[in-house]
Formats: structure tokens, C-alpha cells, sequence
């Protein structure tokens, strides 16, 4: 009973308080529903815009209302936002909303309503919320125009990486309208028959005039679009940063990103905000803008720089201290002074940065390949020795600064060059000698190493020579060589001598370096060494010298093949036994020889060692010029000694002899090869000694063709495989049949031209054609049988039947053309009463000797009318007195009338006679006229072709051979 | 010695103040034959589509398929080859130079488009180009008969007036650019033709080509003024 009347009065509690707060709320007047004023639609940035009143409020009542606001598309129940939008609400006040749209406004209709409330987030309960106010609608499709398509957004403007949505609005009710982005075709979705609606998500920059977006329909040629301009994101200034360099102005930097600028927006602009002292300045450069520091010492300043563009705002701050940002100027007037051998002072000013700062300069010197730094405080000059530098040097020194209470920049640097005065050569020249005897005098050449620059100390002028003869008969000599000569030939007046060699600059004279030439030639009977060379160059040792050495000496020529050979040596300490020789003029193939000397303690080289070898050996390249002799029907000699084996690129070891042949098969002493080049087969020779360079190659066969080739072979292969020499093997029996008939045939030949002349001697002495009677051997033997009636015959007791003219003369030959024109001689032999014009009994003498014509007709007729000759003449010849006068004088005349020449050819005149017998039997009448005596044609004979007569034709023809050089006619 | 020297340079003295003596004496046919000649190169050179349509293509992003078939001349904003060959000569000149004033007021708005420093400098040499051929329009203008009394506007049919005020949407604006630099090449083709025309037929008796009125001018216009005007004449090249 009791807990009912408890709660009985709880619930009549609870009742009041609610009847009390209702009272309260309910003595203030309700807003009544908001009265639009006006909703316009912003196509540019696709915005509603409202504005409305709220009625009902009394003067100076001042209310915080809510405002929820829907918004529809196409139709009122198809809300797609809402909204409470809180303000304080005066009276009379028109209030304002925007909103953005996604899609663009004139794609579809838009309807909003709104109601309020008074806002009562103070106190707990739900919102009392007037009515709401009527659908306004929000329709730009109406005030479109008469086009029948068009594009939307126009020119909307958008970040990199935004989705856009775009639409196009037809009015033809056409339904096969394409849209493109650039060229490609875009798939959209339909709004509502005419409206068409394209979702483009993460537009990307293409260019900066916009994006193309166009559509059209599937007929005509009418094309609408829209440009999108797509804009780079605007991103923070990076690497923003504030200095100064004289606590006046500061320089800040930044590094502004890509260019958002486009045709439709500017590029970004940058401001400059200070917030100590709340002073902004708007940057005229993109990267950089300047800044007054305040002339009341303001030392922190908290910078912010700001970028904007159309679309965004980026920020970034910087807070510092001024004097920590002190980025000071170069150093100037860099000056040397007191500039010696090897001191310099170097002086420097800087811009002040105030008399409470001090800079810490940093110095560096370059020079000798290295580099030196030193730091430096400065006020306002500085100064900085430098020391132990090297005479005649250049150097090159420079200096920076920065602030040297708060370090925050070095300056640039500010160089200077600067050369050091020229002092003595501190080194002797390193020098070597090459020692000849030239007709019993000694001449040493000099070689000298140009000192370096470290060591000449200056410019060398020229090199001091002198000679001191160690026998102390001769003057010691002096010579200067200029430079930059880097050697001399010397002639000494004796061997020994002890030569010093200095080098001077403008300053002094170098250490002197000294060679002695001994009288001894040295030990030249070193024997030679291979060495092999490496990438590294030639490794070279030798043994250590019993005696004391004041080190060794390598030298070499780094140009063996050429005439100045470029002699190099190396020295090299009293320790060292092994030395690798390397120069970058070491050529593979070139064969380089080194001579290693021992230096005594008197400065006298000796030779310890000689090595030879290359860096790096190389295949020969040319075979041996083989000459072949001695060649037989079964060997053949091959030889090159022309060969030089010092002069190849390897070390030879030896040859090989290719001899290729027929037959395949190869002798003893020889192997099969097979060439790589073609593959044939051959038989190879092989020779181990280098210095053998002949070659016998044996077992041939006879009237065989063989093909060889001499090629020396080395560590690295051979000689090349081309040029076979070819040789074919002669006859077996040739060779002995030519020793054999070759003495016959000379032995048959001297034997036949022996009988011959024998023979000829024979018939000279035995029975001569004309027999000599004074010379006649019978006849001497019977004169000296005392026989004295026996006498020679006189010719005038002899009646001739026949004349033999004989023309005798020595000495002289005629030519065959001169005979040619001689006149034949007629003798009448037989007294005749009248002459004969025509053919018919006579006896003549025709000389056809030189007439082939006229020696070609048989008949004495054919011969031409011998001249006249005088009737007295002819009638004298009827006695054999008369004859033989008339013959004298004829033969006579026939002497003085034929031409010496025509006697150097011997005829033979036959004359046909029907009588035979001995030259006794003379006839005494002469021959009928009728019997016409027949001469048969004269012919010359050569006189080594004329053969003694035959005894059966003897009657016949009488042949007379002659001497030679006597002429009969 | 001398005197032979003196009687050597004497007649050369004499042919050097003759041929010297030519342009002073002055054959303004000559004259009008260069100029014609100038201005064919001029409109040669001009109606390249390199010289302003190509990089107006290029830096508009117009050069898509489906996109560049619509960068056509449209009829009516430049006067046919017909209806410049149906003019005198002197409305011609007329008709020519208004034209060009025409076109370097629309590249001056199309200049607006353009943020590639280098696109702007192929502009500005086409509208040095133009400034050119429209002084040596003038200068041809001189020489033709009644040339002072003449200033009203030729009467060039439908292409009269260029189109109107450019869109203010940036798509339509680009396109309508592009097909008017499409016509303003094709424009000076026709205009190359009708000069050649000029040069090829000077006797003809045709109304736009009169070559009598040439010379006729030429011996009315004062030396003096044909002197002056020459180097006026701007070669693009």
C-alpha cells in the first residue's frame, strides 16, 4: 500500500515538471517554415544556390536555428541530400546556402525543400521542426536554347586524379549519340531518355589547353563538347630555406614542384608571411623571394610561404634565428706576398657581417699533387703563411669563410694561382753511357734523364761536363751542353776517365752525377738468358756480387728495331738482385735484350747478365725464302740461310718441312700431317736446331710432283701454311743417258771433221786437181832420181782442147751481188770463117755462175750473142800460137776486167764431149758445127760442201776444189 | 699612258651611270611585276596549313579521329575563288585587305587559347606575315587607276563579314578557331591563284584583270611615292 502511493506521487512529480517545461518552451514564438527567395543554379562551379527568409521573428530576437534542407533529382521522392545547416537567425535576415553537385546541374531537375527548428543542442529533447516549405525546382534544361545536343560541365576545372561525371543533353530524342574522351569512345549510362551520363574516374593531365570530351550523333555532322582542364596537384614547396649574407636581407628558396598553370588557370602563386612581425609579400618568382630584415634587430622570424592556385592551398613554415642564417660573401682581394723559394703569405679581405661576428675561413693549397687545408679566423682581413713548399712550383690556393660563431654556409670559394721562386737542382741528373773504340779512341756517349720538376727546382739552362783522366797525364776537360739536350758523344783521350754531370738552372748547379770509363772492356763474354716478358713487364734478376757493389744498372733499348735504338736503363740499389722492367713502349712480337751491370765502389760498370726475351711472343709471320737445289730424280736440297732467327717475333725452335705428295704415304724421319687450312695431307720434317737451315729431302720417286714448304715453328705456333713451292722429280735414266751420248757425239763429231781434214790433206798431196808440177812430191822424187830428161811440160807444146781459165787472186772476196752483174767471159775456142748470130755449131764458154735464170736453159741457143769480137782477133786464134797468145792476153784482160770480187767463187765448167779419156788424147780438129758440144749449167758450190769427183763421173765434169780464199774462173 | 687609262675608264664610267641611271629613271611595270611576284610568294607561303592550322591542331588537341573531320572551312566566312575572281581589281585589293584586318583581329582572340610560348611565337610570325602582305597590298594598290577615290568596302557576296563573336564555351570556340584557320589558308590559296592570274594574263580584258590599269597606274603614281612604298613591303622570309 504503501509503495503505491509512493509511485503514485512519483508519477504526478514527473508530470509537473513536464507541464513546467512545455510552459517555458512554448512562451517563445515558433518559427514558421522558411520561404524561399530565390534558388539559382551556378553552371561553373555546378552549385544551387539559396537564399530565404524566416518569418515570424520579432525585432532583436535572435535565434540559433536549424535548417534541414533536401534536395531531389528528377523527381521530389528521389532525395539524394540532405542537410542541417545551423546559423543564428536575426530578423529579417536572408539567409544563404550553396551545394555542390556532383553531376552537372543542367543534366537533370533539381527540387529542394526545407524546414527549421530552433536549435536546441543546449538543452536535451527532440527538435520541434516547423513544416516543410513547398518543392522549388531547380531546371537550367528549360534555358538550354534551341541546340539539339549539349555537352556538360563547360570548362570545368580539376585536380589530377578526380572523378568527374559528365553528361550530354539531347532534345532530337536521338538515341545513337557517341561520346568521346580524346578519341576514345566513353560508355555512360542513361538518366533519362535524353540525358546520358559518363562516370570518369582519376582524370589524368594531358595537356595544358584541357581535355577534349565531345559527343555526336550517329547522322549529320553536328559535334558538341566540353573542354575538361585537368590541373596538376599544386604539393608543398620543398627544401624552403632562408639565409643572408650581409644581416640586411634575407634570401629564401624554395623548390616549387611541376606547374599546375593551364590555360584556364594561372600558375601558382607563392606569398610570404612573417607572423613576428606579420608583414606579407607576394613573391615575383617562383622559387625565390626577397625579404627586408627589419632595421630594429628582430633576430627570430617565423616564415611561412604559402602556394595557391585556383584550386588549392599548400603551406610550409620556417622559424630561425637571423644570425644563424648568415651565408657569407666570397672572400676578394686574394693577394701573395713575400713569395720565396719555399715560403708565400697569402692575404684575403671579407664583406663584414657586423663587428660582434668572426669568420672562420678555410684555406686550401693545391700543388705537388696534393692538397693542404687550414682554417683561419678572421675579422675583417686575413692573412695565412704558407711554408715547405717547393721552388718553381705553381700552386693554386683559395679560400672560403662562414660565420664563425653559428656555422651555416660556407661561401663560394675565391682562387688565386701563385709560383714559387726558382732554386738549385736539388737531385744529379741520372746518367748512363755507351763507351766504342772509334780508330783506337775511346768515345763514350752520354745519356741523361731530364730531372724532374721536383728535382731541376727551376728551368735547366744547361749540363756541365767533366772529364777527369785518372792518369792525371791529360787536362781535365770542361763542356756545357745546352738544354734541352739529353745527351752528348764524347771522345776521350784515354779510356780511363772519371766523367761528372751537372745540371744548372738560373740559380745554381745540380749535384754532380759520375760515371767512370774503364780502359778494361768488361766482361762481354756474358752468356745470353731468355727471359720471359708478363703484362707486367720483363721479371729480371741475377745473382748478388761477391764484391761491393754500390747498386746495379738495367739497360735496354726500348726500340730494338729502329736505328736510334732509345736507350733506357734503370738503377737500382746495392741489395736488390731482381728488378721487373716495364715501359708502356714494350710492343708483343718485338724482342728486347737487357743488360744487367754490377756498379763498383770506383763507379766502373761491369756486366753481370744479359737477358733477351719478349712481353709477349707472337706466331711467326713469314716463312724462310727456301732456295732448292741438287735436285735429283729421288731428293732435292732445301736451304735458307738467309733466314735470321734473331729478328722474329718468338724465340724459333726449330722448322718444319711440309712436303705434300701423291703418293700419302710418307718415309721414315717424317709423319703425317694434316694442315688445318685445307685439311691436306702431308708428311712433315721437323728440325729442333733453329741454326740448321738446310735440308735434304730424300725418297722421292721419279717424274713425281711434290709440294713443300719450310715454316718455323715456336712456342706459340707456326709460321703460315701458305705458298707451297712445287717441284716435279726428273727421269731416272736422263741424266746418265745424257753423260753418255753427249761425249759420243762429240767424240763421233771431232773424229769425222779429223778424216775429213785428213783427207783433204790427202787429196792435196796425193792427187790435187791441178797438180803443182813444182810442188809436186812425184816429182821431187824424180828429180832427186836424177832423171834430167824428164822435165815439166811446157804449156806452148801442149794443143788444148779445152781451157780451163784460172783466176788467182788473194786477198779479196766478191760480193755475191757484185758477181750478179759481172758479164759472162766467151772464148772462142775453134777458128770460125763468120760468126754465128743464131744457134748452131759452136763451142762456148757461158758463165751462169751467179745467172739462175740463165742457167735454168739447157741449150747453148737460148744464150745471148757473146760480143763481137774483131775478125783479126779470131783468125789469130786458128794456131794454137795464136791461141795461147790471144788466151794470155784474153786472160789477161779478164784479170783487169772482173772485179777482185767476183773471184772469191770457185765453178766447176763441165763440158759434154761425146769423147772420153784421158787429157792426152786432145782432139785435134775441132768438133763439127753440127755437133753442137752441150754445156751443161755451172753451179756454185760452197767450198766446205764440195766433195772430191768420183772417178766414175770424172769423164763427165772435172771438179776443182780450191783453198780457201783463192778463185778460179 | 694616263691618257690611254682615262679613254679605258671613260666608257665604262658612261654604261655605269646608265644602268645607274635605270632605276632612277624608273620603269614602275618592273616594279609592279616584283610586287606581283611578292605577293605570289606571300600567298603561297601563307595558305601552308603549317604555318598556323597544324600547330593550332596540335596544341588544341583537335587531332583525334572523329575530332579533326570537324575543323572544315565553313561556307561564308571567306570569300570563294569565284567571288574573288569575279572583282576588279581594285575591290579585290579592297576585299583582300579587310579580309586580313578580319583575320589578324580573330588570331588575336585565338591568342588568348594559347599558353605554349612556342605556339605564340608561330602566331605572331603569321601575323607578321600578314602585316606584311597587306603593306604590299597597299603598295600594289598605288599603282592601280583610282586608287585614292575608292574606299568604300568591297562587295565580296556571302563571305562579307567573318563569323560573329566567338562562344564563349571553350570546345566551340577551339573548333570554330580551327575551321577558321582552316579557311584563312584555303582564302589565301584563292588569293595566290587570282594573282597568278594577274601575272599570267596582263593583256586580258577581263574586269579583275586588267593589265592596261597596271600601267596606267604606273604612270600615274609619282616615283617618289613608288620609292617609298618599296621597302615598306615585310618579307616573311
Amino acid at each position: 500500500m504503501a509503495l503505491s502511493s509512493v509511485s503514485q506521487t512519483a508519477f504526478l512529480l514527473a508530470l509537473l515538471s513536464l507541464r513546467t517545461y512545455q510552459s517555458e518552451v512554448l512562451s517563445e514564438p515558433l518559427p514558421s517554415a522558411p520561404e524561399f527567395l530565390k534558388v539559382s543554379v551556378n553552371s561553373t562551379c555546378q552549385c544551387l544556390h539559396l537564399q530565404w527568409t524566416v518569418h515570424n521573428l520579432s525585432h532583436h530576437q535572435e535565434f540559433r536555428m536549424v535548417f534541414q534542407i533536401e534536395i531531389s533529382r528528377i523527381k521530389t521522392s528521389n532525395v539524394i541530400w540532405v542537410e542541417n545547416y545551423t546559423t543564428t537567425v536575426k530578423w529579417n535576415q536572408v539567409l544563404h546556402w550553396s551545394w555542390e553537385s556532383k553531376l552537372p546541374l543542367e543534366c537533370a531537375k533539381h527540387f529542394i525543400r526545407m524546414r527549421s527548428a530552433v536549435d536546441t543542442a543546449k538543452t536535451p529533447g527532440p527538435r520541434v521542426w516547423s513544416s516543410w516549405s513547398s518543392w522549388e525546382e531547380a531546371d537550367v534544361q528549360n534555358s538550354l536554347g534551341q541546340d539539339p545536343l549539349f555537352v556538360f560541365p563547360k570548362d570545368k576545372l580539376v585536380e589530377e586524379g578526380s572523378n568527374v561525371t559528365i553528361c550530354y543533353v539531347s532534345k532530337s530524342h536521338q538515341n545513337n549519340i557517341s561520346c568521346y574522351l580524346e578519341g576514345v569512345r566513353m560508355q555512360g549510362e542513361q538518366l533519362d531518355p535524353n540525358v546520358s551520363v559518363f562516370n570518369l574516374n582519376h582524370v589524368a593531365f594531358i595537356r595544358e589547353t584541357g581535355t577534349n570530351i565531345y559527343c555526336k550523333p550517329g547522322q549529320g555532322d553536328r559535334i558538341k563538347g566540353t573542354v575538361l582542364f585537368v590541373s596538376k596537384v599544386l604539393k608543398e614547396p620543398k627544401d624552403f630555406s632562408c639565409e643572408t649574407q650581409d644581416l640586411t636581407t634575407l634570401n629564401c628558396t624554395w623548390d616549387p614542384g611541376s606547374d599546375t598553370g593551364l590555360l584556364k588557370q594561372l600558375s601558382q602563386s607563392y606569398a610570404l608571411f612573417e607572423s613576428f612581425s606579420g608583414k606579407k609579400t607576394l613573391c615575383k618568382h617562383k622559387s625565390w623571394c626577397l625579404w627586408q630584415v627589419a632595421p630594429e634587430s628582430q633576430d627570430m622570424y617565423n616564415f611561412t610561404l604559402t602556394a595557391e592556385n585556383y584550386l588549392r592551398k599548400r603551406s610550409v613554415h620556417l622559424l630561425f634565428n637571423l644570425t644563424h642564417r648568415v651565408h657569407p660573401m666570397a672572400p676578394f682581394n686574394v693577394l701573395f706576398k713575400n713569395v720565396s723559394a719555399t715560403n708565400a703569405t697569402m692575404t684575403w679581405k671579407v664583406h663584414s657581417i657586423g663587428k660582434y661576428h668572426t669568420l672562420l675561413c678555410q684555406v686550401e693549397l693545391y700543388g705537388e699533387g696534393k692538397v693542404t687545408q687550414h682554417n683561419v679566423s678572421v675579422k675583417v682581413d686575413g692573412a695565412h703563411l704558407f711554408s715547405g713548399l717547393e721552388p718553381d712550383m705553381e700552386y693554386m690556393a683559395q679560400v672560403r669563410c662562414a660565420n664563425g660563431d653559428h656555422f651555416w654556409k660556407w661561401s663560394e670559394w675565391t682562387q688565386q694561382n701563385f709560383t714559387t721562386a726558382e732554386a738549385a737542382p736539388s737531385e744529379a741528373p741520372d746518367v748512363w753511357r755507351n763507351v766504342k773504340t772509334v780508330q783506337g779512341r775511346c768515345v763514350v756517349t752520354l745519356f741523361w734523364k731530364p730531372l724532374s720538376k721536383l728535382q731541376a727546382h727551376g728551368k735547366i739552362l744547361f749540363y756541365n761536363i767533366v772529364v777527369d783522366y785518372l792518369d792525371r797525364t791529360s787536362v781535365s776537360e770542361l763542356l756545357s751542353i745546352p738544354a734541352p739536350a739529353n745527351g752528348t758523344e764524347l771522345p776521350l783521350s784515354q779510356c780511363s776517365s772519371q766523367i761528372r754531370i751537372m745540371a744548372n738552372n738560373s740559380v745554381g748547379t745540380s749535384p754532380a752525377s759520375v760515371i767512370v770509363v774503364s780502359r778494361e772492356p768488361g766482361n762481354e763474354e756474358v752468356e745470353e738468358e731468355r727471359v720471359k716478358g708478363t703484362e707486367d713487364g720483363f721479371p729480371l734478376s741475377w745473382k748478388p756480387q761477391p764484391r761491393h757493389v754500390t747498386g746495379y744498372l738495367v739497360e735496354w733499348c726500348e726500340h730494338p728495331q729502329d736505328p736510334p735504338c732509345d736507350l733506357q736503363w734503370k738503377n737500382l740499389g746495392p741489395n736488390v738482385t731482381s728488378t721487373v722492367v716495364s715501359s708502356d713502349a714494350f710492343r708483343p712480337g718485338v724482342r728486347y735484350n737487357f743488360r744487367i751491370y754490377g756498379i763498383s765502389t770506383e763507379r766502373v760498370p761491369y756486366l753481370l747478365a744479359r737477358k733477351t726475351g719478349y712481353s709477349q711472343e707472337l706466331a711467326p709471320s713469314d716463312n724462310p725464302q727456301v732456295v732448292m737445289t741438287n735436285l735429283t730424280s729421288h731428293s732435292f736440297t732445301l736451304s735458307w740461310k738467309n733466314y735470321s732467327t734473331e729478328s722474329q717475333p718468338s724465340f724459333i725452335q726449330g722448322y718444319h718441312i711440309y712436303l705434300k705428295s701423291k703418293a700419302g704415304w710418307c718415309h721414315s724421319g717424317s709423319e703425317k700431317a694434316v694442315l688445318s687450312d685445307d685439311a691436306a695431307v702431308c708428311c712433315k720434317y721437323k728440325i729442333d736446331n733453329p741454326e740448321q737451315k738446310t735440308f735434304v729431302v730424300e725418297n722421292l720417286q721419279p717424274e713425281s710432283f711434290y709440294e713443300f714448304l719450310v715454316t718455323p715453328y715456336t712456342s706459340v705456333g707456326e709460321g703460315p701454311h701458305d705458298a707451297f713451292a712445287k717441284v716435279t722429280t726428273p727421269d731416272e735414266y736422263s741424266p746418265t743417258l745424257i753423260r753418255i751420248i753427249l761425249p759420243m757425239v762429240f767424240c763421233i763429231l771431232l773424229i769425222m771433221i779429223t778424216c775429213y781434214l785428213k783427207s783433204q790433206w790427202m787429196k792435196e798431196k796425193c792427187y790435187p786437181d791441178i797438180p803443182d808440177p813444182y810442188k809436186s812430191s812425184v816429182l821431187s822424187l824424180i828429180k832427186s832420181k836424177e832423171n834430167p830428161h824428164l822435165t815439166i811440160m811446157n804449156i806452148k807444146d801442149c794443143v788444148p782442147d779445152s781451157i780451163e781459165v784460172l783466176n788467182k787472186q788473194e786477198g779479196t772476196r766478191k760480193s755475191l751481188t757484185e758477181t750478179e752483174s759481172t758479164k759472162p767471159t766467151y772464148l772462142y775456142l775453134l777458128p770460125t770463117e763468120k760468126r754465128y748470130s743464131s744457134p748452131g755449131p759452136c763451142i762456148c764458154f757461158e758463165n751462169f755462175t751467179y745467172n739462175q735464170a740463165a742457167s735454168d736453159s739447157a741449150s747453148c741457143g737460148h744464150v745471148p750473142a757473146p760480143p763481137k769480137a774483131p775478125p783479126s782477133q779470131l783468125g789469130l786464134l786458128t794456131s794454137p800460137e795464136n791461141l795461147l797468145k790471144a788466151l794470155e792476153k784474153n786472160y789477161m784482160n779478164s784479170l783487169g776486167e772482173i772485179p777482185a770480187g767476183e773471184t772469191s767463187l770457185n765453178y766447176v765448167s763441165q763440158l759434154a764431149s761425146p769423147m772420153s779419156g784421158d787429157k792426152s788424147n786432145l782432139p785435134i780438129n775441132p768438133p763439127e758445127p753440127a755437133l753442137c758440144s752441150e754445156y751443161k749449167m755451172q753451179m756454185a758450190i760452197p767450198l766446205g760442201l764440195a766433195s772430191p769427183p768420183s772417178s766414175g763421173s770424172s769423164s763427165l765434169s772435172s771438179v776443182t776444189l780450191l783453198d780457201e780464199g783463192e778463185h778460179y774462173h | 699612258m694616263r691618257a690611254q687609262l682615262m679613254w679605258r675608264t671613260l666608257p665604262s664610267l658612261v654604261l655605269g651611270l646608265l644602268f645607274l641611271s635605270t632605276p632612277v629613271m624608273g620603269s614602275c611595270l618592273d616594279k609592279d611585276q616584283e610586287l606581283l611576284r611578292q605577293l605570289q610568294k606571300q600567298a603561297d607561303i601563307m595558305q601552308r596549313t603549317s604555318m598556323l592550322l597544324n600547330p593550332y591542331i596540335q596544341s588544341q588537341g583537335l587531332d583525334k579521329d572523329g575530332l579533326k573531320e570537324h575543323c572544315r572551312e565553313r561556307p561564308g566566312t571567306f570569300p570563294s575563288k569565284e567571288a574573288l575572281q569575279r572583282l576588279s581589281r581594285q575591290e579585290f585589293l579592297r576585299a583582300l585587305d579587310t579580309m586580313l584586318d578580319h583575320v589578324l583581329h580573330r588570331l588575336k582572340a585565338l591568342q588568348r587559347d594559347i599558353p605554349k610560348a612556342q605556339d605564340l611565337e608561330t602566331l605572331n610570325r603569321a601575323k607578321q606575315n600578314i602585316r606584311g602582305f597587306k603593306n604590299n597590298i597597299h603598295c600594289l594598290a598605288q599603282l592601280l587607276p583610282g586608287s585614292s577615290e575608292t574606299t568604300e568596302p568591297a562587295p565580296i557576296g556571302p563571305g562579307t563579314s567573318p563569323s560573329p563573336t566567338p562562344t564563349p564555351d571553350t570546345f566551340q570556340r577551339r573548333l570554330e578557331g580551327c575551321r577558321f584557320l582552316h579557311g584563312y589558308h584555303r582564302f589565301m590559296h584563292s588569293v595566290g591563284q587570282v594573282f597568278r592570274e594577274w601575272a599570267e594574263s596582263p593583256s586580258r580584258s577581263r574586269r579583275h584583270s586588267p593589265r592596261r590599269g597596271l600601267r596606267k597606274g604606273t604612270r600615274r603614281v609619282p616615283l617618289s611615292r613608288n620609292k617609298r612604298l618599296l621597302p615598306r613591303v615585310q618579307l616573311p622570309w
